[in-house]
């Protein structure tokens, strides 16, 4: 019966240190996932509860002794397929943030400066509404500072075709807003 | 269109292999069309940022529904409420004390009311409409008064009418809601505790306009 104690053992210590990890990383990660999940059309209450069950299965994860690489794209994974469980109608809604005011920009700005603001946000939307949903993903992805890797990892596709989509993706808004 | 311009994008990211990125900054250096276009690439990508900011902030705000106010301000009365039924017990507990006559009297401000400990209930409602002025009137209908009356304080103190509209946003306090302030007074005639209660009707408005 002493074989038993070992393995019993093993799981509660990495219990402990899983939960101390899971704390960092969720000061850490909490906002950027927030954003990420806001921005792909998840209402702030529902990107709350994916951000919730996102840490609570990371957990999980570190206690049952899962895998300790690259937690970020693994959360961001996990937080992105929950918001497709739960929203399946998601792609339309990154476009609708552009139709809301958009005048948390411009506070500091003139009021002239804040029409030009405005005027360009709107038109940022418009060709955000352009894109395709794994470019949007790809590009809010890559505002939450993921390396091209992690993406592929979390959208389940290849690293060339994350740069093909950035790449393409990028030279859109840019041409759509004459930047 | 440059050979380059497929790598441009992946080198603003750090993406390129030390090589390649070594031969995109030379050919950077030949080349003003690439120029431009990493900076029209580093600008976009800092708006597409900045949107996102805006589109979170602006979530955020669509995300507290025109009820909250309604429910935050019934639960702040409701917190009242028990807060008001929680202290009976309380103050009837804690043992009363006198405070001299000539040191309220002598308070500038206030109609005060000093009441020893061993009036009857139905005393202490008499005295206590009695003292109140007109000017900042007891706001209660008499049935939530008579409630009132066994917990009546036994020191000095001013009761203030506040309209709800005062305190909370418009539409976030049930209609017809409005809050009495007990003010005790200390000898010193500063402000020595303040109760806030809510009551829910009765309240004339014109009674507390100038």
């Amino acid at each position: 019966m002493s074989g038993d104690a070992a393995p019993l053992a093993l799981p509660l210590s990495r219990l402990s240190t899983g939960a101390c990890e899971a704390t960092t990383l969720y000061r850490e990660l909490q906002k950027p996932l927030l954003r990420y999940l806001v921005c792909l059309g998840l209402s702030s209450d529902e990107a709350q509860d994916v951000v919730q069950d996102a840490f609570l299965i990371l957990h999980r994860h570190l206690a049952s002794g899962g895998s300790q690489e690259n937690i970020r794209g693994w959360l961001f994974r996990v937080a992105h397929n929950q918001a497709r469980n739960r929203q399946n109608r998601y792609d339309r809604n990154f476009a609708a943030a552009s139709d809301v005011e958009m005048d948390a920009v411009s506070h500091e700005a003139t009021p002239e400066r804040a029409v030009l603001e405005k005027e360009k946000f709107q038109q940022l939307g418009k060709a955000i509404r352009l894109l395709t949903a794994s470019e949007r993903e790809c590009l809010l992805l890559r505002a939450s500072g993921l390396r091209y890797r992690e993406i592929g990892e979390v959208l389940g596709i290849a690293t060339s075709t994350v740069s093909d989509i950035v790449d393409r993706a990028i030279k859109k808004l840019a041409e759509k807003c004459n930047v | 269109m440059c050979d380059f311009s497929g790598k441009l994008i992946a080198w603003l990211d750090h993406e390129l292999p030390p090589e390649e990125a070594a031969e995109v900054e030379r050919h950077l250096a030949d080349c003003s069309e690439c120029r431009s276009g990493v900076d029209a690439y580093k600008r976009v990508s800092c708006e597409f940022d900045a949107y996102c900011d805006a589109a979170i902030a602006s979530n955020s705000r669509r995300g507290v529904p025109r009820w909250a106010p309604v429910v935050l301000g019934a639960g702040a009365a409701a917190a009242l409420v028990a807060l008001f039924l929680a202290m009976p017990q309380t103050r009837v507990e804690s043992p009363a004390f006198h405070r001299p006559q000539t040191v309220a009297a002598a308070s500038p401000v206030i109609v005060t009311n000093v009441m020893p400990a061993s009036v009857s209930p139905a005393e202490k409602v008499h005295r206590r409409q009695a003292v109140t002025p007109a000017s900042i009137r007891n706001a209660n209908a008499a049935p939530v008064q008579s409630q009132d009356a066994n917990v009546l304080p036994d020191e000095p103190m001013i009761q203030i009418a506040i309209p709800a509209d005062e305190m909370f946003p418009p539409g976030a306090v049930p209609e017809g809601m409005h809050f009495v302030a007990d003010l005790s007074i200390a000898a010193d005639g500063s402000a020595e505790r303040l109760r806030l209660r809510p009551r829910l009707a009765g309240f004339e408005r014109s009674t507390t306009q100038p």
